[in-house]
């Protein structure tokens, strides 16, 4: 019985090789895959957004910081960088976008909303869930600067992510919504062609879209579209509709690039330790950060320059 | 209304007919998957479970013999069905039974497996023994431990988590030392996030896994040509996934760790064979850290079935590789066995209130207004965990 079993497989196996190679290969990523799976465009491997989403959903100017405060100036251009950040210089700065929201490029708040955004924004560091290494939730998962993989099969496909070390399915065949709302959302998938349609639901209310307090309530439904333009690249498009936060859908759009280099494979970011010190720093019986106000932070930096420091000396000959 | 009677008419009607089908092979939450993949490689596809439990070791009277019969099965589930919501608190009142209160309630229990123990090899389904280094390792840390205790009413009162130490009531000197190694297990202090246990991080889900009695034992496969991902949801609301590499490339570089090790793959006939290395010296596993390396089997079995077996191996612990087997059930796609946001680190409000306790205990000592936070515990919880009958 086994005998004849692994004649099967060995059989099913030469037959699927040779389909396999009458079709485009690529040797880019993991392992060297066949270009389509039973019949479907095959988005297996690692895949990356390069772009500044993760910044800030709209088109913005570079900044000198996630947190800024005021300089010399009373003008929103002229802000300086704020201590949480300071200590970075200019690795610190956010970089400048176009933006990927599609249209005028404006996300349609309501007038309640928008307000709620501006104050994410203000209070960035506390309320970001990104800091605390909270599940990121999806879009934004798709467009954070960490790789993910996606494991197409037939009926499931996996998507998994480094950023906190998680994952969704989505499920191509029938199946329960789940028991309660969550991060991560519940994602079914269905082919439009050669597009891979993926609806998003039962959200809860605390993932947020990107470091500038773009957020959403747990009405939100996205709908991705998933659509490869070349081996490498898939054009990933996302419809987002939330009647409690959004007066109409809109849709974010952006190119997600596949990771070439031959000896890729997703490493973890296992971020719950890692953001320890930011939560937990504060309850340490001799803190390493001397003074530390969360909600809102307030934090003192003393800078310690090295004795003998010459760069130190030179600017202060 | 009037039309949904017929709609669960109809439900009861197609789960009926799929009872007749398929009820010779598969009970309740359980579905039968295809053995090969549609491109010919093995199929471990769906959702895995145990659905019973088996201890880590076989208890001696059962020699090298690898299964229970059934009427031995049928007995043991008594015998444990009997301390099923027996009281096991200790004394109302005092400090331990704020642990206690963790109940059988709390726990789950399933019932017994066909396996005498998860540990195959050696013969007598016994751990091998440790070595020497590991002996020494493992005894200076539980001193070390026990030190801190010995000043609480748990060590005054004799109870079993303070074996091998002694009341003092001046808290010890020791109090203020460094571990040897990164702490992964409870201790009666906490001075800094790193006092707490892996558990109380929330970063205790890992390698092998197998799952354990409180929360989770899923594990969802999902293969495409030439690819093989994980995703576990093991333990008390801790998820991960893994993606195996299956291209034949060597092993990560030593300098890069992580806490769920390096997997690389490959079939060997119907078998998914996973070598996994490079593990981070945070992670423990039974006392083995940076030199785990497994050796991890997964094979079909049967319709609903899922072989799994991990060798274990690392010199530096064990004085010999030692290898654990156990049978997964398959679960049923539809119903979506699985839940796929354990979120222990979101909610987890337990672990900056042991902080800040500890710290406004501190406080409340240095005003005079309490007592040395070293007299109190912290640390321990489960005491007076029953005997268990599938470890006599």
């Amino acid at each position: 019985m086994r005998k004849m079993l692994l004649v099967a497989v060995l059989a099913g196996a030469v037959g699927a090789a040779v389909s396999m190679y009458v079709t485009r290969t690529t040797t880019s990523g993991q392992t060297t895959r066949p270009a389509r799976v039973e019949g479907r465009p095959n988005f297996s491997g690692i895949w990356q957004a390069n772009n500044e989403a993760h910044w800030d959903l709209q088109a913005h100017e570079a900044r000198a910081g996630a947190v800024t405060q005021e300089g010399a100036y009373p003008f929103e251009y002229a802000r300086v960088a704020a201590a949480p950040v300071v200590a970075l210089g200019a690795a610190g700065g956010v970089p400048a976008s176009l933006g990927v929201v599609q249209g005028d490029g404006q996300i349609p708040y309501t007038a309640e909303a928008l307000a709620i955004r501006k104050a994410n924004a203000e209070n960035w560091i506390d309320r970001d869930p990104e800091l605390k290494c909270y599940l990121p939730g999806i879009p934004r998962a798709m467009y954070m600067p960490y790789p993910f993989e996606i494991t197409q099969s037939t009926n499931k496909i996996h998507f998994g992510y480094a950023f906190a070390v998680t994952a969704r399915t989505v499920h191509l065949d029938e199946v329960d919504p789940p028991p309660a709302e969550t991060w991560m959302g519940h994602s079914v998938g269905r082919w439009d062609g050669d597009t891979l349609v993926v609806t998003v639901s039962d959200f809860n209310d605390k993932t947020w879209f990107d470091r500038a307090g773009n957020f959403h309530s747990e009405a939100l439904t996205l709908t991705e579209r998933f659509t490869l333009i070349t081996p490498d690249v898939i054009d990933y498009e996302v419809t987002i509709e939330d009647p409690k936060v959004f007066t109409r859908p809109w849709t974010i759009a952006m190119p997600l690039y596949r990771r070439l280099e031959p000896n890729m494979q997703l490493l973890e970011y296992r971020c719950t330790d890692i953001a320890e010190e930011f939560m937990y720093g504060n309850l340490r019986r001799k803190p390493l950060v001397t003074r530390w106000e969360g909600e809102t932070m307030i934090v003192d930096i003393t800078r310690k320059v090295p004795p003998g420091d010459r760069f130190y000396e030179w600017f202060r000959k | 209304m009037g039309a949904r009677v017929p709609k669960l008419l109809a439900g009861v009607i197609v789960v009926a007919v799929a009872v007749v089908i398929v009820v010779a092979v598969v009970t309740r939450g359980q579905e039968a998957g295809p053995l090969t993949t549609p491109w010919g490689e093995p199929d471990l596809q769906g959702i895995w479970t145990t659905e019973f439990d088996t201890p880590l070791q076989r208890a001696a009277r059962f020699g090298t013999r690898e299964l229970y019969t059934e009427e031995e099965r049928v007995q043991l589930d008594q015998e444990r069905a009997e301390l099923l919501g027996r009281d096991r608190r200790v004394e109302r009142g005092s400090e331990l039974d704020v642990a206690g209160a963790y109940g059988s309630v709390f726990m789950s229990m399933k019932r017994t497996g066909r396996r005498t123990s998860l540990v195959v090899d050696p013969p007598n389904g016994r751990l091998p023994d440790v070595t020497p280094e590991q002996r020494e390792r493992a005894a200076a840390d539980r001193a070390f431990r026990i030190d801190l205790l010995r000043s609480t009413q748990t060590c005054k009162s004799g109870s079993t988590a303070c074996a091998g130490g002694t009341y003092d009531a001046t808290p010890s000197p020791r109090r203020e030392e460094a571990l040897a190694r990164y702490n992964t297990a409870r201790m009666n202090r906490h001075f800094s996030p790193e006092d707490g246990s892996l558990g109380d991080r929330c970063l205790s889900g890992g390698l092998p896994g197998f799952g354990g009695a409180y929360g989770g034992n899923f594990r969802r496969i999902v293969q495409t040509p030439g690819g093989v991902s994980i995703f576990y949801d093991i333990d008390q609301g801790q998820a991960f996934q893994r993606n195996i590499v299956m291209n034949g490339r060597p092993h990560l570089p030593a300098t890069v760790r992580q806490w769920f090790g390096d997997s690389r793959g490959r079939w060997e006939g119907d078998t998914l064979v996973i070598d996994v290395t490079n593990f981070s010296p945070k992670w423990d596993y039974m006392g083995a850290r940076e030199n785990l390396h497994l050796i991890e089997k997964w094979r079909r079995t049967g319709p609903v079935t899922l072989e799994y077996e991990v060798t274990v191996e690392d010199p530096t612990v064990w004085t010999r590789p030692w290898t654990m087997r156990e049978e997964f059930t398959r679960q049923n796609e539809k119903e979506n066995r699985i839940y796929y946001e354990p979120r222990c680190h979101e909610g987890n409000y337990g672990f900056p209130s042991l902080l800040l306790s500890a710290r406004l205990a501190e406080k409340a000592y240095a005003e005079g207004k309490g007592p040395h936070p070293a007299t109190k515990d912290n640390a321990t919880d489960f005491v007076g965990v029953e005997d268990n009958p599938l470890a006599r």
